[in-house]
């Protein structure tokens, strides 16, 4: 893989801070949509769907137990799980009922970015029934009518509808009141108590994270997406025209022993130039013909955000046909996009011609209502918010942008302080909180954690040990010879005549690095081309054959499809392993016997090469690492990738995935791959996997529950489908990298980052999981992300120590890295295998590469 | 008789304030009674008016919904050249706020309605003798359509202290005229069934007061009222992002700056480096004159950066902008800095923006080479990394990790 490919991909997994649409402030209809009811300040849509009748205790104890079912929130607008609470595993799994902790490794103290939240002793929130005779459809009305009687309920107060929450008890269970509304109608109201919620209960925890959110409005904090970011000290990128707002992101969850707030520094990048901004010189550099094109590519997946509401939107589609003067209807009447925005916002619309942005709203309109159709949206009006993937690729935009927004443990954990200091000083924040009972601890939680000891490295019969702060040995590895590699004899170089400097050097350089590496290399056929994708591809037609062990093409620049071609026609039409270099590489001479030394080791994992392993002290066990790619913006399907070990040291592996196809669940596709894994490991062993543990990585937030109830159900199969005494012990391992939780350690008296190898696995884990976190990799600026791990399903009786060692080793495995990754091994190879069938190749590698690595 | 309105009465009502604003561009506006805040959102985004407040008795409904006001996003991104403050109060309209004086139009919807003629009268007092705005508009319903809602048989609303027919409400308004100067016009909305408008009237009666004689009389009561009256309590105040704000002028106007320095710089450099004539042709065709006056101007100063001492191949030059080129460049950048002079002025202690000896022009970094190999993966030379004492358990026992099952 080259450089730029790294860092594309690099770039990607890291993920955009880009808003759930769902998840939007609802406050203005887009004008296309037929108006919602203005949201409420608490309520939820879909609980009220007719009259709800008094609960059952039946019904009571579901919505205690997971909340799916309770829909209260402080907006509308779609919910969903985003924590994946009411997913409860651990409870089935017996080994770790008492206890999921680790013993190994020396104890660290840690401070990690949670504060406890405190409520009065004896806190209870007050469940009530409401109900309206006669019925009111409305639910603002309902909420009108009931607030007529505020010196009964007090100020503190949350209804949805149909749900009334009170922080004290009202004076009688049943309590009836009467309204009249605006038309004279006189209406009894019926309050009645239905629940008391402990403060761990899930809906008081729902709660106190709509009161915070309260709070975080209070302290002027605009709301994009599912966090809040404060506007007023703005970073400024100009030469980029990006703006970036810091903020928070939070969330209260019940952790293992206490409710806590979860919160981290978050940025936000918005773009202070309109949409339309963007279009016009999008077509001054692209040319009028071309323009549709590449504007649908660059915008559609972008969100935006309107001069005239605090929603977001996502842009689905270009209306090339609209413009402002296109009409929709509003009530009875037609009125154009243009006097709409006049009347209504004073806004004035330049541009008459410009083409309209389509956006689903996945809203439900007012009950019984048909569902608003699409928003469109006018460009002037609108503003772009995070990055294009063209930007995303742009190293210096990413370079710049990471200054801004790389903290260091010292800076994020002060920011973090400062935070909370904030607001326990602000008045009305805490009268709010005081309102309900509530208050936040005022320093972030410390807890213990584990430095895992250093793994030893083998290569073959010398053995050594890595500089723990470092997680890296590509100084120790240096002269040592990999386990193996096979021989390299028959194979080519590419290069174009302006390259031919670079690639004889670097062909000299892998020579001379190649002895010591252990890894013997022949003479290669040396073949030029011209700097054409199609004189490149057809040099390969001509003279890669099935012979062929190694194909190395030295890329002039970092067009993409030329890359892809190359990918393309070595992986599907003429399966060969092939590796790319750009000439830019090759061109520091002082750089480049470490460039050499990689590819060469590259070169050799392609093959099928081993070059180190760490004891796995499990027999007969197979590690699967899942992952997958969404190609979100142009809407194209999934790519599943699964990677199996083959061997005791994990040192060869199964590769195969699968291209989706629509409405289906990636599962199933990988289900097959998983059977041909299992064949593949008896063929290579002579036995079945005894233990089979596998490494799921690539599931968003709120999806948890699909892995647990479909997933682990079709690995089963997948593994009933070799014969009905094969029974093997089976481990599903739920692999998060973007999680909000962070650690800190405080060495001789400054804030860093925990050393590889923390785990922690008390305090901020869930109680209802059997979950860890490991902080195995080393980062060099900035604070380093823990990974979540979260074991959905275990008969393998493994200790819990266990399993976070093993894990811990297999971060040690990628051949890529001279080094301890974030992941395990396997959970990386799979993702560079979907990320290269979904940026480059677009289907399916030929099933001749399956053992090797050909994707590194 | 079954009659609906559409749209529904009270946003016509709103809708009436806003068309007045539209038409008479009033810069400071109070709604009394202003509740859930409803007519102010609206008027909000009618940047004309620069203050605009509101008041209502119940504290509790204006704090609900008072975040509703707030900028949003938007507002923060592209800050506007209009200035707009939003003050929300509790407070009787009863009861005298020296705060409250001297606004250009105070709103008053369906208010005065629930109020006891007592409190109307000192309402009358506060508002029209007091406050003395320069417009008033007062809505109340008109109790001569009630014929046409069913199930009213009194008043539309039991807070209702009255409902006045035309007469009354006429009666009323010509007294306030006479006694604090002020003329009045009576319209409403809410029209009647055909034919019966003449006869009944409006559903809403609106009465707007123009003040007579500008403010003159209003000078006087001022001095009457030495002792400033501070009745109301503010609960809420925000200022929107404006241009106006000296250091968010700064700050867009830097950000535009560099951009376009940047911007110039990159394009110049193109021309350099090309040599080949279409780049440019590109320029000058697209905007000769600038081009042409850039390619005077621009000098190399050829100092190498301090990145030369990591014995990278990267250095860096220093490009000089001219001030005037991107003054007559980039619109927006004379838009915001008002002459070149100004803009000299407002660049010239601004941390971010490196300025020539002479101030005439801003300075910009050229990279000379693209930095990928810096940041990539090849720093492997980097040794001496702080040898920590972490190695722990050296002797680590045998375990047997299958023995548990």
């Amino acid at each position: 893989m080259t450089g730029r490919a790294r860092a594309r991909s690099r770039g990607r997994a890291r993920g955009q801070e880009t808003a759930a649409p769902g998840a939007s402030p609802a406050q203005e209809p887009a004008p296309a949509a037929a108006p919602p009811p203005e949201a409420g300040d608490l309520g939820g849509r879909g609980r009220q769907k007719g009259a709800p009748g008094p609960f059952s205790a039946e019904a009571l104890l579901q919505i205690s137990a997971g909340f799916q079912q309770v829909k209260l929130g402080e907006r509308g607008g779609r919910r969903r799980d985003f924590h994946d609470a009411g997913v409860n595993t651990r409870q089935a799994m017996e080994h770790v009922k008492e206890s999921k902790c680790g013993v190994t490794g020396n104890p660290i103290q840690l401070t990690a970015n949670f504060f406890r939240i405190l409520s009065r002793p004896q806190w209870v929130l007050y469940q009530y029934h409401v109900d309206f005779k006669p019925q009111m459809e409305s639910r603002r009305l309902r909420s009108a009518l009931l607030f007529q009687h505020e010196e009964t309920l007090g100020s503190a107060r949350s209804f949805d509808g149909a749900l009334l929450f009170l922080p004290n008890r009202l004076h009688s269970k049943e309590t009836v009141v009467h309204s009249e509304t605006r038309n004279g109608e006189k209406v009894q109201i019926t309050i009645t108590l239905t629940n008391e919620l402990p403060p761990s209960s899930p809906v008081c925890i729902q709660f106190y994270n709509i009161i915070f959110r309260r709070i975080l409005r209070i302290l002027n904090m605009q709301q994009i997406g599912r966090n809040y970011y404060s506007p007023s000290d703005p970073l400024n990128i100009p030469q980029h025209k990006l703006t970036i707002w810091p903020g928070y992101t939070t969330n209260i969850l019940q952790y293992e022993s206490s409710i806590m707030m979860c919160t981290d520094v978050s940025h936000k990048v918005l773009r202070s130039e309109t949409v339309l901004d963007f279009m016009v010189s999008l077509r001054q550099q692209c040319g009028s013909q071309r323009f549709t094109e590449i504007c649908e590519k660059e915008l559609i997946g972008l969100i935006i955000l309107t001069k005239y509401n605090n929603k977001t939107y996502r842009i689905d589609g270009i209306a090339w046909d609209h413009t402002p003067s296109n009409t929709f209807k509003r009530g009875d009447a037609d009125i154009s996009f243009k006097n709409y925005y006049k009347s209504q916002y004073g806004l004035d619309i330049a541009d008459e011609n410009q083409v309209l942005l389509i956006s689903h709203v996945k809203k439900m309109g007012p009950a019984g209502a048909p569902p608003p159709g699409p928003a469109m949206l006018v460009p002037e009006l609108c503003y772009l918010t995070g990055l294009t993937d063209k930007m995303r690729a742009d190293f210096s935009i990413m370079k710049d942008l990471s200054t801004h927004t790389r903290l260091t443990p010292e800076q994020r954990e002060g920011r973090l302080n400062r935070f909370i200091t904030n607001i326990q000083r602000n008045a009305d924040a805490q009268a709010e909180l005081d309102k309900w009972g509530l208050s936040f601890d005022k320093q972030l939680l410390n807890l213990a954690g584990r430095v895992l000891p250093v793994e030893r490295i083998y290569q073959g019969s010398r053995s050594y040990d890595y500089n723990p702060w470092a997680a890296d040995w590509a100084k120790e590895m240096r002269g040592l010879a990999v386990i193996s590699a096979p021989p390299l004899n028959n194979w080519l170089f590419f290069h174009t005549r302006r390259n031919s400097n670079e690639a004889s050097s670097l062909l000299q350089t892998l020579s001379r690095v190649s002895g010591p590496l252990g890894i013997p290399m022949g003479k290669p056929v040396m073949i030029q081309y011209e700097d054409h994708q199609e004189s490149l591809l057809a040099a390969l037609r001509h003279n890669v054959g099935p012979q062929i062990e190694m194909v190395v093409v030295v890329l002039p620049n970092n067009r993409k499809d030329k890359y892809d071609s190359v990918k393309k026609f070595l992986c599907v039409d003429c399966p060969t392993p092939s590796q790319c270099v750009l000439a830019r590489t090759l061109s520091r001479p002082q750089a480049l016997m470490t460039v050499a030394t990689k590819i060469a080791l590259q070169m050799a994992c392609k093959m099928g090469g081993e070059l180190w392993s760490v004891e796995i002290p499990l027999k007969q066990l197979m590690i699967v690492g899942i992952d997958c790619y969404h190609d979100t913006a142009a809407g194209k399907r999934s790519i599943g990738a699964l990677v199996a070990s083959l061997n005791q040291s994990m040192s060869r592996w199964f590769s195969k995935c699968v291209l989706q196809h629509k409405g289906q669940e990636i599962m199933d596709g990988l289900k097959k791959t998983l059977t041909a894994a299992l064949k593949e490991y008896l063929r290579f062993n002579g036995c079945l996997p005894s233990r089979i543990i596998v490494y799921r990585d690539g599931v968003g937030d709120g999806q948890l529950h699909s892995v647990v109830n479909y997933e682990v159900q079709q690995i089963m199969d997948s593994i009933g489908s070799m014969g009905q005494d094969y029974n093997p012990k089976l481990s599903v391992v739920v692999v998060k990298k973007r999680i909000s939780s962070r650690f800190f350690a405080h060495i001789n008296g400054k804030v860093s980052n925990p050393p590889p190898g923390t785990i922690v696995d008390s305090e901020v884990t869930r109680p209802e999981w059997y979950d860890f976190y490991i902080v195995s990799q080393a980062v060099r600026s900035g604070s380093v992300s823990p990974t979540h791990y979260n074991v959905v399903y275990d008969t393998s009786g493994l200790k819990p120590d266990h399993m976070q060692r093993l894990t811990y080793k297999l971060c040690h495995m990628y051949y890529n890295w001279q080094g301890i990754i974030r992941v395990p091994a396997p959970c990386q190879y799979a993702h560079k295998l979907a990320f290269l069938v979904g940026q480059s190749i677009h289907r399916e590698p030929s099933m001749k590469l399956d053992d090797q690595l050909f994707y590194l | 008789m079954d009659l609906t309105f559409s749209p529904p009465l009270h946003k016509q009502r709103h809708q009436f304030v806003v068309d007045f604003v539209k038409r008479n561009k009033p810069k400071k506006v109070v709604d009394l009674g202003c509740g859930e805040c409803t007519l102010l959102k609206m008027l909000k985004f009618h940047r004309e008016i620069d203050l605009l407040v509101g008041v209502d008795v119940n504290g509790a409904k204006v704090k609900r919904k008072m975040h509703g006001l707030a900028p949003i996003s938007t507002d923060y991104l592209e800050p506007s050249y209009d200035q707009l403050r939003v003050e929300l109060y509790q407070g009787s309209v009863t009861q005298k706020d020296a705060r409250f004086k001297g606004f250009d139009l105070v709103t008053s919807i369906e208010l005065i309605e629930h109020l006891t003629p007592a409190d109307v009268e000192l309402f009358s007092e506060v508002v029209f003798g007091y406050m003395t705005p320069k417009t008033v508009i007062i809505s109340t319903p008109n109790s001569e359509f009630n014929i046409f809602l069913p199930g009213v048989s009194n008043y539309r609303h039991s807070d209702h202290k009255f409902e006045w027919t035309r007469a009354e409400f006429r009666s009323w308004a010509m007294k306030v005229c006479l006694d604090y100067g002020y003329e009045v016009e009576f319209t409403g909305v809410g029209k009647a069934p055909q034919g019966q408008q003449e006869a009944v009237g409006f559903c809403s009666q609106i009465g707007v007061f123009y003040q007579l004689g500008g403010r003159d009389c209003c000078k006087t009561l001022l001095v009457n009222d030495a002792e400033d009256l501070f009745s109301y309590t503010l609960l809420y105040s925000i200022n929107y992002p404006s241009l106006c704000d000296n250091n968010i002028l700064r700050r867009v106007l830097v950000s535009e700056v560099l951009y376009w320095a940047e911007k110039l710089k990159n394009r110049w450099m193109e021309e350099q480096a090309g040599g080949i004539c279409d780049a440019v042709a590109l320029c000058q065709t697209e905007e000769g004159a600038c081009a042409e006056e850039m390619k005077d101007l621009m000098e190399w100063s050829g100092a190498s950066d301090s990145a030369e001492k990591e014995g990278s191949c990267t250095s860096s030059r220093i490009v000089a902008v001219p001030l005037d080129v991107l003054w007559s460049c980039c619109p927006k950048v004379s838009v915001l800095s008002g002459s070149l002079c100004n803009l000299k002025h407002l660049l010239m202690d601004e941390p971010n923006i490196k300025l020539s000896q002479d101030s005439s022009a801003v300075l910009v970094n050229h990279w000379e080479q693209d930095q990928e190999e810096k940041e990539d993966d090849y720093n492997l030379d980097d040794s001496g990394y702080p040898e920590t004492s972490l190695h722990s358990n050296s002797a680590e026992q045998e375990e047997d990790w299958e023995a548990n099952n």
